[in-house]
């Protein structure tokens, strides 16, 4: 350390520092143009020139590259600097009048015009070009000439090789004088971003993507400068806390571990060799993953709807279905995909949303697949909003000559050739097996299918052909988020029933910072405003918003945020709650539904009570609800933050008393879902309690014959029943019924009343999960019921080996009865496949037979399209028809079926005469409403229940501890219903093997002072929560049992004296809101 | 030759050489010195060989051709020994009379010997020149006596005996100590005490260190480091070695222009030649100390005279200057501790051992010891290269060395300093030169350049003139000494020109201290000397120029024209026939007049004008 005199202070500073990095650690500016901190100072502009006395005379240095030494007394701003300065800048101005920079600096030192002559460069020789360049390692240019006569320019003013057209020289020139078109004819290599799907370019280091863990840069070695030129290293140089080595290098772990899950997800079909498509040679043709990144608010334009060629907003964008899927020509995928149908509507439904004109969106198909859980009426709402729907396969896109836009030709249903021109087309590419996994598998000595994906069976979904090794998601099979969700807890539950001896042998427990007492503290506020990438930022203003939090009484801070919810801003929160000492924390944003537990945890990683927390949502009844009404959606979001304020700001801290956990399961009917949740369950070393209606267990499966790929279902299901009796974890109770259910996470209380409710017997336990399946309808239309060879779907397994089916020359399936129609708008989902493989399986029984399937979308999804390819190649005849013209079932009066079927590509009816007709009925679900008011659990619009949420928490009921899967969920075939009842009882387990869980204090509280004991509270109580005890002196007083109250509020409702209130709900805090709501200033 | 592997070697062939050596023996020295050189040295070398043969004096009579002897004025020059005879300006057909004269006869041709401007007197011998008399040439003097091709004739003249008193009798730390006693300072230009730097750069910590010597003399009309280099090369390297040896360097670079041919040729024969006698290389005399040099030829840059420029292009890198905020011999030729003296400097060592630091310390004044050679040229009469003890005062260095100014003209100023220096008027001319007397009066010492003016220089066209020199020289990095010269020498051009403002003088006073203080090297720290120097003491002739629109020394072509005194003329006619543009008119006798209008004022009127007829208006 050395001491010096800096302006007349006396200052410390570290020994070897210049006097231009001390003057700025003291808040002097010097000011400086050549000079750059990537860079070794120069000293070429002269600006920083100070002047430094040495006890004898006056020195005028360049403060960039002066070293400090003891003593010494520098003035930065004496009047002859100053002066000096003036005129460098004079000079400089002299030299480049009408440079902007040069202006601007001159601007800034008060001088006017210059006393010389004037000429009219733009370049202020001041280096940055160069040193950066050496510093680059290149030395591409370097300064040439002498004196007035000097430049920078190439060797020789030659293009070389030496450049590498980093354009670090473009990008440091202050002045804008240097362009890279004059040094070098490469190109500026453009890395391209592998997260914006290559429409951008990202650096050689980089953050993959906003939300990435860990959310740290990485450096790409195959693009660093550094490790291309040995040069550079300016990243190590600049950042503060020495975090980058260059040095380091990859290092081979070696883990001990009991079980391999394997998720090594998809690749994305790669177009390219499509060349009728033009993809590879055409901007305007994306892909179906490049159209997410354009729409995404962190995509390369932040979410503006724009085209690559010209980036203008397209008016007219088409989707082709089926690109790189049920295609084995050219591209080998014979498979359907599963996905592209649900997301190329939800990209046209978002593009419209985008789009600030009418936005033509026209989806060109072959099937529309929308099997999935209210995907249906998804598809039905797009067609309502304007999305066109063509069935046809696109042969070529053709770009029109002399524009950017692209032309369809192709083929109506009526056989009609049509035109149609558009500005963008988006190709809905498969979903392939992922890279590197033939590789990995064999390393591994798992199987795969031949479209390589991971081999797995329809009993052991997730379960690979090595033990002990799982597979979920995409690397086993096309298929989308929910079900990839899903399949992860369940390969997480596979894998935790073999590993049931080893649990929390390994585990770190999580511990909070001590919480700080606030008590004493003045009220500080901090406000964050959420964009929600451009959710919210796209429809309210959020910087208004943000700066008029700043005016809200106790708000100390406020931010503006992009995501609020990514890692880095969380961290980033935890920094600021302490900095800012904040003790009540707003966030505006998005539901708390989803997210408030995330921001509590913030809170109390930063030693906060999570109960000081409060959040406005923003988003879903702001933004979403008002987004074509920007000016009064900000007005709304300040109205819901100054609400959130107001109630925030009456926030205490409450206590969390935790709860044993009890460590039993209660599964809810006996069906295959039921019983393979059970027995995971009961492997982990739970003891479950499993209940069925009936006086028996198996439930529809027990109807079945084969899967879709041919395993056994009846052997499959008699082990199953004889697995679940036999262990000694669990007890069957049948003909069996929930009766009454009380308590809360980890400790519910259940009555079952067996035997048609004569015996009840009370178990407790810690979880629950309700598999109760569903039904076939029974239709009353087709003949159904009529008839006696009119089937439903399952009744044909049962009829399988009679006459009537042997010895039949015709038989028809007919799809979607009572699916897909206004009153049941869901899909069944199962009965493509169904039918398909009946068909299949009676063609191969008997090939002679006519075998015909009424259809109106063939949803024979993933790799069932195999099957679908096999019955057509069989000769299973298929007739696609329309809502409008269902087919009509009669009997002759010779007794025989005749089914008439408008065919769609002569428009013409068909007659077909069947020995039998099976009928693809709907599923769906009965009597679940009681159940679901017993446990508090939702239901959705189509009868099934509503789990937490669609896409991530799959399982889960919003209720913590309760549980779904199987039909009860939404129809699924039987490898599905396995995976999610596996995945249901990995979930029950996270909850069943904690020792306790936290009870949410939002429970009543009685102010004994006003309580008049009228007992109205004890009365109304629906858990019996809340009681009279006799209090010495007074008589009665109500008194609330926190750890049964479910924080209803009835009471507090109820009570006439107004002395009871819900803790974080109190009357105040409303009344505050509300207040504040209607307080608009 | 055979290498010398000790002291007693050098002794022996030492003495063998003296032994050879006939006091009494014919020896007609020819200068080739540059400026001989281009009088003709070589033609007359060819005529006196021929007429020796001819006469059958081979063998008997030895022509040695030398480096300069400094009387450049006077080339080519001719000393005939044992008597020291000095014949100025030979030519070849004089030869014949000097060899049947002079060499056969012994006897003096009066009429070829030099006659004294001043006192109008023929003069036999060198050494009573006045030119010469009136200097002290410890540096130059053997330049007349030795080949510089020949190691030998060093040796015979005491080269080489002060590295072998160092290498055998002194340490390192003695020889420092000797040459700070000395009080050498840099004859380069900065004037920084040898010894001090000597033993800064020992003292740096590091492995390698490096000595140079910087022969990249830029100055216009300066060459006193080319003429020891090309004269007496031996004693550059000898001292060398020795500042090596001091520092504790095993390698040195000698930076050289290339434009000096000769110099480059000699000092390479010099380094050969030393290196087979064991002089240097590895194991000196078998002292156990090593030492090489190598020669870099510089492409003549200016700037490269600065050291860090001169480092850089050693480098190989362009010559350019850093800040000295780290002084070089801390981190110099490749971020090593390295020392740069310049040819001069380097060239008083062996004579600072030889004769000791005491005696040595004795010559000049207070604080600036020894001699300087000066090159003195310009409106003086004896133009050449001068070597005068420190503190000799400007007057006897123009006037009784350089012989005053010529054609009855009265002398205006001096430059010394190079092109940067700054100009000293009339009234100065007793000052002593010494670094200090020079800095105090805005002019400099610089590497040893002076030039005289009289009255027809045109002291605002002088400073643009240099001003030119330094904008084509200024490297250019630097904001303040690439546009600031240039806008000096846009404002004065201007005023040369006529178009000179108010405000004009005040600019270039503002802008010179912005130039001079905020320069990144002494290059664009000095370059506004001769325009601050030509206003502090010729501000008249500036405001002359800017105000009444008029260059009273008749250079600025826009601001005069030439008059004829009908008074003064006698219509000799004279101008009339040499009159390039016929712009004179008049019968003879008769009175003359120009016309303006045809007038170019290229000044041969002027000139040819006996009577001082033609006047500048």
């Amino acid at each position: 350390m050395v001491t010096l005199t800096l302006n007349g202070k006396q200052v410390q500073a570290e020994e070897g520092s210049t006097i231009l990095q001390v003057a700025e650690s003291n808040n002097i500016r010097i000011p400086t143009i050549c000079n750059h901190k990537a860079l070794e100072p120069a000293g070429l502009c002269r600006l920083c020139t100070v002047e430094v006395f040495d006890g004898r005379r006056t020195r005028f240095v360049t403060s960039c590259n002066y070293p400090v030494w003891e003593g010494m007394e520098v003035t930065t701003d004496s009047e002859e600097v100053i002066r000096h300065r003036k005129m460098i800048v004079e000079l400089l101005l002299a030299r480049c009048p009408n440079n902007d920079f040069v202006k601007n600096l001159a601007a800034e030192f008060g001088v006017e015009a210059p006393r010389f002559k004037l000429e009219d460069d733009d370049c202020i020789l001041c280096g940055l070009c160069v040193r950066v360049c050496e510093r680059m390692g290149i030395r591409a240019i370097d300064f040439s000439g002498r004196g007035t006569e000097m430049e920078v320019a190439a060797p020789f003013k030659v293009f070389t090789d030496a450049c590498a057209a980093c354009g670090a020289c473009e990008s440091l020139c202050p002045t804008g004088h240097i362009k890279l078109s004059e040094i070098t004819d490469k190109e500026v290599h453009r890395i391209p971003s592998e997260f914006n799907e290559g429409l951008i370019g990202r650096k050689p280091i980089y953050i993959p993507y906003p939300q990435a863990i860990p959310n740290i840069p990485a450096i790409d070695r195959s693009m660093c400068a550094h490790f291309i030129n040995d040069g550079c290293k300016i990243c190590a140089d600049l950042c503060p806390t020495g975090a980058i080595n260059h040095d380091q290098q990859d290092e081979e772990v070696e883990i001990d571990v009991g079980a391999i899950v394997l998720a090594t997800g998809f690749k994305s079909f790669d177009p390219s060799r499509y060349d009728t498509y033009h993809y590879a040679d055409h901007p305007n043709v994306v892909t179906s993953m490049e159209f997410e990144r354009i729409l995404s608010a962190s995509g390369p334009w932040g979410g503006h709807l724009i085209r690559p060629s010209d980036e203008r907003e397209p008016k007219k964008i088409a989707w082709l279905q089926c690109v790189g899927s049920r295609d084995i020509n050219p591209c080998d995928n014979g498979y359907c995909s599963g996905v592209c149908c649900m997301y190329a509507i939800k990209e046209a439904v978002i593009a419209k949303e985008h789009s600030k004109d009418p936005l033509d969106c026209a989806i060109f198909f072959m099937d529309m697949r929308t099997y999935g859980k209210e995907f249906e009426q998804y598809y039905n709402r797009a067609k309502e909003e304007g999305v066109r729907f063509v069935r046809c396969r696109v042969h070529s896109i053709d770009p029109v000559p002399e524009s950017d836009n692209l032309q369809l030709r192709y083929v109506t249903e009526d056989g009609r050739v049509e035109k149609d021109e558009f500005d963008l087309v988006v190709l809905s590419v498969g979903l392939e097996h992922s890279a590197g996994i033939e590789e990995l598998a064999e390393r591994l000595g798992i199987e795969l299918d031949h479209y390589k994906f991971a081999r797995t069976g329809s009993f052991a979904p997730v379960n690979t052909s090595s033990p002990g090794i799982y597979a979920c998601g995409a690397l086993q099979g096309p298929k989308d988020v929910p079900y990839s969700v899903m399949e992860a807890s369940a390969a997480a539950g596979a894998a935790a029933s073999r590993l049931a001896g080893a649990r929390h042998s390994l585990v770190q427990e999580k511990v909070f910072p001590e919480e700080r007492d606030i008590s004493e503290e003045p009220t500080r506020i901090g406000v964050f405003v959420c964009n929600c990438g451009i959710n919210i930022g796209g429809v309210v203003r959020v910087p208004e918003v943000a700066e008029y939090a700043k005016t809200l009484p106790n708000v100390v801070y406020v931010q503006e945020n992009l995501f609020s919810c990514s890692q880095d801003a969380i961290e980033q929160l935890v920094g600021v709650i302490k900095e800012q000492d904040l003790n009540r924390v707003v966030v505006a944003s998005c539901s708390p539904r989803t997210h408030e537990p995330l921001f509590q945890e913030t809170l109390r990683n930063s030693g906060l009570n999570k109960y000081l927390f409060e959040q406005a949502n923003i988003r879903d009844q702001c933004s979403w609800v008002h987004a074509n009404d920007p000016d009064a959606a900000t007005v709304k979001a300040k109205d819901l933050v100054r609400m959130a304020v107001s109630r925030a700001l009456l926030n205490e801290p409450l206590s969390m008393p935790s709860a044993p956990v009890t460590p039993v399961a209660l599964v809810v009917g006996g069906g295959v879902a039921g019983m393979v949740c059970c027995l995971n369950l009961a492997e982990q070393g739970f003891k479950v309690h499993i209940i069925e209606e009936k006086e028996h267990l198996g439930g529809h499966a027990l109807k079945l014959n084969k899967t879709w790929k041919g395993e056994s279902i009846p052997e499959f299901v008699s082990k199953l029943i004889d697995d679940v009796t036999a262990h000694e974890n669990v007890e069957v109770h049948l003909s069996a019924k929930v009766k009454e259910v009380s308590g809360f996470v980890g400790n519910f209380k259940t009555s079952i009343a067996s035997n048609g409710g004569g015996d009840v017997l009370e178990v407790e336990h810690g979880a629950a999960i309700l598999a109760t399946g569903a039904h076939s309808i029974k239709p009353d239309e087709y003949l159904y019921g009529k008839n006696d060879r009119v089937f439903r779907w399952h009744e044909l397994d049962k009829a399988w080996e009679t006459d009537l089916v042997k010895n039949a020359g015709s038989a028809v399936f007919i799809q979607c009865v009572g699916s897909r129609e206004p009153e049941r708008p869901h899909c069944s989902k199962i009965c493509c496949t169904f039918s398909v493989q009946k068909a299949v399986e009676l063609k191969e029984r008997n090939p002679d037979m006519d075998v015909y399937i009424l259809y109106r979308d063939m949803r024979t999804y993933g790799e069932r399209e195999d099957l679908y390819k096999k019955a057509r190649a069989l000769g299973v005849i298929f007739i696609r028809y329309d809502l409008e013209n269902k087919p009509v079932v009669k009997e002759t009066k010779g007794g025989a079926l005749e089914v008439t079927v408008i065919d769609h590509v002569l428009g013409r009816p068909v007659t077909l005469r069947p020995d039998f007709i099976t009928l693809a009925t709907a599923i769906y679900t009965r009597g679940i409403e009681e159940l679901a008011q017993l446990f508090k659990v939702p239901i959705s619009q189509d009868n099934f229940f509503l789990e937490a949420h669609m896409k991530l928490r799959p399982v889960d009921f919003s209720t913590d501890g309760v549980f779904v899967c199987g039909l009860a969920h939404y129809p699924k075939p039987i490898d599905e219903s396995i995976a999610q009842a596996q995945a249901a009882a990995a979930r029950a387990a996270t909850v069943l093997s904690q020792k306790y869980v936290e009870v949410e204090p939002i429970v009543s509280v009685v102010d004994q002072e006003k309580c008049i004991g009228c007992g109205l509270c004890e009365a109304s109580c629906p858990f019996a929560a809340i009681r009279l005890v006799k209090v010495e002196g007074t008589g009665y007083r109500a008194e609330n049992i926190s750890a049964v109250c479910k924080g209803c509020g009835i009471c507090a409702a109820g009570c006439p004296e107004q002395a009871i209130d819900m803790q974080h709900f109190r009357d105040q805090q409303i009344f505050a809101a509300i207040q504040a709501g209607g307080a608009r200033g | 030759m055979s290498k010398l592997q000790s002291q007693k070697d050098y002794e022996k062939l030492r003495g063998q050489l003296e032994k050879e050596r006939d006091p009494e023996r014919l020896l007609v020295s020819l200068c080739a010195g540059s400026g001989c050189g281009a009088y003709g040295t070589q033609e007359v070398r060819e005529a006196l060989e021929q007429e020796i043969s001819k006469n059958g004096l081979k063998g008997k009579v030895e022509v040695k051709v030398t480096g300069c002897h400094g009387f450049c004025e006077q080339g080519p020059i001719m000393v005939i020994h044992p008597e020291g005879i000095f014949y100025p300006k030979v030519k070849p057909k004089d030869i014949p009379e000097i060899v049947s004269e002079t060499i056969v006869n012994q006897k003096v041709i009066k009429d070829k010997l030099y006659k004294d401007p001043v006192s109008k007197k023929r003069i036999s011998k060198e050494e009573d020149v006045p030119f010469y008399s009136r200097q002290h040439r410890i540096v130059l003097g053997n330049n007349g006596i030795i080949d510089p091709s020949k190691i030998d004739d060093y040796i015979a003249v005491d080269g080489y005996s002060a590295l072998i008193k160092v290498l055998f009798s002194m340490s390192p730390e003695e020889v420092i100590a000797a040459v700070k006693t000395s009080g050498l300072r840099g004859r380069g230009g900065g004037g920084f005490p040898t010894g001090i730097k000597w033993e800064t750069c020992r003292k740096v910590h590091g492995d390698t260190r490096y000595v140079m010597c910087n022969a990249d003399e830029g100055d216009p009309g300066a060459y006193m480091d080319r003429s020891v280099l090309e004269g007496n090369p031996h004693s550059v390297l000898e001292g060398m070695i020795i500042g090596a040896y001091a520092i504790g360097s095993h390698h040195g670079f000698i930076y050289v222009r290339n434009e000096y041919p000769l110099a480059v040729k000699n000092i390479g024969i010099a380094i050969h030649q030393a290196e087979e006698y064991g002089l240097l290389g590895e194991n000196i005399l078998g002292s156990g100390f090593d030492f090489a040099v190598k020669i870099s030829r510089g492409g003549g840059a200016f700037i490269c005279g600065e050291s860090t420029a001169l480092m850089r292009s050693l480098e190989g890198k362009i010559g350019r200057p850093r800040a000295k905020y780290i002084h070089t011999v801390e981190k110099g030729y490749r971020d090593n501790p390295s020392t740069l003296n310049n040819v001069e400097t380097w060239a008083n060592v062996p004579v600072i051992i030889n004769k000791g630091a005491e005696w040595y310390a004795s010559l000049g004044t207070e604080k600036s010891k020894g001699t300087k050679v000066f090159s003195l040229v310009g409106k003086v009469r004896n133009t050449g290269l001068v070597e005068v003890p420190m503190g000799t005062p400007l007057r006897t260095i123009i006037y009784d060395i350089g012989g005053g100014i010529p054609k009855k003209r009265k002398f205006k100023a001096v430059q010394t300093g190079g092109p940067s220096g700054g100009c000293i008027p009339e009234d100065l001319l007793d000052m002593p030169v010494d670094y200090q007397s020079l800095a105090e009066v805005g002019s400099m010492m610089g590497s040893g350049g002076m030039i005289v003016m009289d009255q027809d220089t045109c002291m605002v066209d002088l400073a643009r003139f240099f001003l030119e020199f330094l904008q084509e020289e200024s490297c250019g990095q630097c904001i303040p000494c690439r546009e600031g010269i240039k806008r000096l020498l846009e404002v004065l051009t201007d005023i040369c020109a006529g178009n000179g403002k108010d405000g004009d003088i005040e600019l270039l006073e503002e802008l010179s201290g912005t130039v001079s203080k905020l320069s990144l090297c002494a290059l664009g720290g000095t370059a506004p000397n001769p325009v601050m120097s030509t206003i502090r003491y010729f501000r008249k002739e500036y405001e002359a120029h800017i105000y009444d629109k008029k260059c009273p020394a008749g250079v600025c072509k826009e601001l005069f024209h030439y008059e004829i005194d009908e008074e003064k003329c006698n219509g000799c006619h004279i101008c009339f026939l040499r009159c390039p543009q016929e712009a004179i008119s008049g019968e003879k006798k008769g009175p003359h007049t120009i016309d303006q209008e045809k007038c170019i004022k290229c000044s041969i009127c002027y000139e040819s004008c006996k009577l001082d007829a033609i006047a500048i208006k």
